[in-house]
């Protein structure tokens, strides 16, 4: 049985030229659990609009042929009997929760349809996704996973047949981002429900969905099974998607034939175990070592900080931290949400004061120094670009601090920036109309502008595709180059991986690890107790040999080769 | 001179807008709790109605005195937060305190204080009887209590989600105050002159941040809207099967009738001291 039946369906936004979907004709089977991949601008999410029937009722525009959800036309059916049957969680999910307690927000869709058992749908609806007992909490006492939980919840509450996500775990660490998987697992297999998330991890892709359909253009290239679609490697990297790195690799051993042209891939860890094995004749690799520069740039002494709280005692984050970053250090800092990452970087500008202890910068206490005047030394980028903009213009946002400065070059600086960053065509935008990756080059640009000695970075490649995010990564390792001193707070175990030099571990407010990747990733016990999650390929490597430290694919490739060939 | 400059740091510090928030958060849900929080909104209403209207007129000094002693014990009993307090105490000063301050200072004697008293006893009780219902129940109560006397569901729903929005806007305002602080040089302030200076300086820094601020959110509750709509927002409006079912968790008790009757019975007895005096 089809719970979505779409028949040569054409949309344009109003006042737009081209078509956003070009003649869509698509069935989705009930209980299916579909990925829809695509490049950026590709129209996943405008296709996805179009099932509830937001699109055509609530935004216009231009629609031909028709869309049918659980037997009812979207386009004659009003968005209120819809919404009961197709649920749908947006990507800023924080924007979707309306009331102010847990519970209220739940049932408030099921109140709004006058259902006298709203507070019970509520409940099985928390029940349903994992947070019973936090019916009585204030929305902004969750955590970023729980608050998407709970946007969950509140299509789930309605008891919909189908669910749409729109990049359900973009703004989550890996611990977060399983168990949302793992909810609409049960929800997809115990109450059979259909499941549709837009996603950009194809690790998460081959794990848990059931088909994968791809857009290109406004079009639908194709609807596949998980398997077979993933096979697919070159296909999908020329529209910017990334097949998982196992499956990377097994296509790079095939094209080298040191896999027969017709194997099947790999497409999770545990299939790779049958296709991958040791090279007999591996080369030695000389582990790279943190070497520290003897000057420190900066210093936390003995740090406590502690957080006022609406209800009862204040939150305390750090009690009693200490941290040496050195000169020229290129520092990721990682660690569970809410383990205290922003904090340290707050500390670091001065925008917040320990209670207790003192933070040193080039060897001075900045205790008593106010945050403008550090602004030459330490330089912070928000996570959010957007909070970055205060002009009406990037290029006026970029030199905003040097010409209140009064720095001489600063025309000369900006247009140099510009141009770096590759904004120079973009200069009189304003950024918040920009893409995510040029709001992130932006930001990127307005936080070096004044040449700091210690550039700070908050989740540099979070909500970013997986195009955008390497192309952030270029400019990040870029950066290295410019600013001396780096520390970038990140979930990203890739960028991780690919970029820093020492990697500092904060967990329950302590350092509990600092040193190489060798010795972070290599070191179980840290690794199991923060719940670190390394790239997928050095767990593959791993599995094949525990003493394998591989990060990137051609780490891999250097030590393993395809099973089949010794045979 | 340190404890000088400390406590002003301090004041500084405690002003923040994270402190704002903070207290807004508090005086919002902070305190649902307590006695007042518990009683019914609509008894609370009522309730108000009498002691927001009657201190107006009448301007016997007893009856107003005690009126004044059981709005400030209902203030106490619904925790309200520090600064909404602050607030009150300058309000009540700005409008008629100074002027008995000025009349002491200058000389004047009983029959000139005891209008001004009157006056301020006055303004201090209405203000504190509006601080105990408006900040002592949580909104959603309070708009609850609101539309079962008739008023259009709209501006119930617009309380409760103004006190949704309040803090995600002080967010975004904090955010955009902090890029101006990380970036912005503010002029030295050692000076009285430079004093002068830093003041105008961040005047104009807040009037600026207005644009991205705006921006800001605009962009953020382009989600809202579809949201609202998505969960039937427009649909309850227009329902009376909805209004039904929400104030149906509106419920007298007998604590609520206990709250009414103590209160009657106190200024009752005002009334009967005032007579006998």
């Amino acid at each position: 049985m089809n719970v979505i039946e779409i028949d040569h369906l054409t949309y344009s936004y109003p006042g737009a030229e081209q078509p956003t979907l070009k003649d869509v004709t698509l069935n989705i089977e009930k209980g299916d659990f579909l990925a829809v991949v695509g490049n950026n601008g590709c129209g996943k999410s405008t296709f996805c609009k179009t099932l509830n029937g937001l699109i055509p009722q609530f935004i216009t525009g231009d629609f031909e042929g028709s869309v049918t959800a659980c037997g009812l036309d979207t386009k004659t059916t009003d968005v209120g009997s819809l919404a009961r049957k197709v649920g749908y969680v947006y990507q800023d999910f924080e924007n979707q929760i309306i009331r102010p307690t847990v519970l209220d927000d739940v049932s408030y869709a099921c109140l709004n349809y006058a259902m006298p058992d709203y507070r019970e749908r509520g409940m099985k609806a928390l029940e349903q996704c994992g947070l019973t007992g936090k019916q009585d909490d204030f929305i902004w006492q969750l955590s970023g996973g729980q608050a998407h939980l709970l946007a969950l919840a509140g299509a789930v509450s309605l008891q919909p047949e189908v669910l749409i996500l729109d990049e359900p775990i973009a703004q989550l660490d890996p611990m977060h981002a399983d168990r949302i998987y793992g909810v609409l697992k049960e929800l997809n297999e115990t109450y059979g429900k259909t499941i549709i998330v837009i996603e950009h991890h194809t690790e998460y892709i081959a794990d848990f969905c059931k088909h994968v359909m791809l857009m290109k253009d406004g079009q639908i290239q194709w609807k596949l099974p998980v398997k077979e679609a993933l096979q697919r490697v070159d296909e999908l990297q020329e529209c910017n998607i990334f097949p998982p790195q196992v499956t990377i690799a097994a296509r790079r051993m095939q094209k080298s034939g040191q896999l027969p042209a017709d194997a099947v891939l790999p497409t999770t860890v545990e299939e790779g175990k049958n296709v991958f094995v040791k090279k007999s004749s591996a080369p030695e690799k000389n582990p790279p070592t943190v070497t520290h520069s003897e000057q420190l740039a900066a210093q936390l002494k003995d740090v406590s900080v502690s957080y006022r709280s609406v209800k009862g005692g204040p939150h305390t984050v750090f009690s009693g931290l200490n941290l040496d970053i050195h000169k020229g250090d290129k520092i990721a800092l990682i660690g569970s949400n809410g383990a205290g990452k922003s904090t340290l970087m707050k500390l670091l500008v001065g925008l917040l004061k320990p209670s207790s202890g003192d933070v040193l910068l080039g060897g001075k206490s900045i205790r008593s120094v106010k945050p403008e005047a550090l602004s030459r030394q330490v330089s912070m980028v928000y996570q959010n670009p957007e909070d970055m903009f205060i002009k009406d213009s990037i290029g006026a946002d970029i030199s905003y601090a040097m010409e209140v400065r009064h720095v001489a070059e600063c025309k000369e600086r900006t247009e140099e920036l510009l141009k770096r960053f590759n904004l120079t065509q973009l200069a009189h935008r304003d950024g918040r109309l920009l893409s995510g990756g040029q709001m992130r080059r932006a930001s990127l640009a307005i936080g070096i502008a004044l040449n700091p000695g210690i550039l700070l970075l908050d989740e540099p490649t979070a909500n970013l595709d997986i195009a955008t995010r390497k192309e952030i990564m270029r400019t990040l390792e870029d950066i290295k180059g410019i600013t001396e001193t780096v520390i970038i707070a990140t979930h990203d175990m890739q960028l991780v991986c690919e970029w820093a030099d020492r990697i500092v571990v904060l967990c329950g407010g302590k350092v509990v690890g600092d040193g190489s990747r060798d010795e972070i990733f290599g070191n179980k016990e840290i690794v199991d107790t923060v719940g670190i999650r390394p790239p997928e390929i050095f767990t593959m490597g791993q599995t094949l040999d525990t003493k394998a430290l591989c990060y990137t694919i051609d780490d891999f490739l250097a030590e393993f080769e395809g099973r089949t060939k010794r045979s | 001179m340190k404890t000088a400059n400390k406590l002003s740091e301090s004041i500084l510090d405690k002003l923040s807008i994270d402190f704002l928030r903070n207290q807004v958060l508090k005086n919002a849900y902070g305190n649902n709790d307590t006695v007042i929080a518990a009683t019914d909104p609509r008894i609370l209403l009522v309730w108000y109605l009498f002691f927001g209207i009657v201190p107006w007129f009448v301007n016997d000094l007893t009856f107003l005195l005690g009126c004044f002693i059981l709005v400030a014990v209902t203030t106490r009993l619904a925790r309200v937060a520090g600064l909404v307090l602050v607030l009150f105490g300058i309000g009540v000063f700005s409008q008629t305190g100074y002027l008995l301050v000025v009349t002491l200072l200058f000389g004047g004697d009983a029959s000139a204080i005891a209008p001004l008293l009157v006056l301020t006893l006055k303004v201090a009780t209405v203000s504190l009887a509006s601080v105990t219902v408006f900040s002592g129940m949580d909104p959603d109560k309070l708009a609850n209590g609101l539309m079962w006397f008739g008023c259009p569901e709209r501006l119930s729903f617009s309380i409760s989600y103004a006190y949704r929005m309040l803090p995600l806007l002080m967010e975004e305002f904090q955010n955009v105050l902090l890029s101006y602080r990380l970036r912005g040089n503010p002029p030295e302030h050692d000076k009285l002159l430079g004093k002068i200076k830093y003041l105008i300086y961040q005047i104009k820094v807040i009037v600026h941040s207005f644009y991205p601020l705006m921006l800001n959110t605009a962009k953020r509750s382009r989600t809202t809207v579809e949201v609202l709509e998505i969960k039937g927002y427009r649909y309850a409006a227009v329902n009376k099967e909805v209004k039904k079912i929400k104030l149906s968790s509106l419920k007298v008790t007998n604590n609520d009738l206990l709250f009414l009757s103590l209160s009657f019975l106190w200024v009752a007895v005002t009334i009967l001291i005032s007579t006998l005096i």
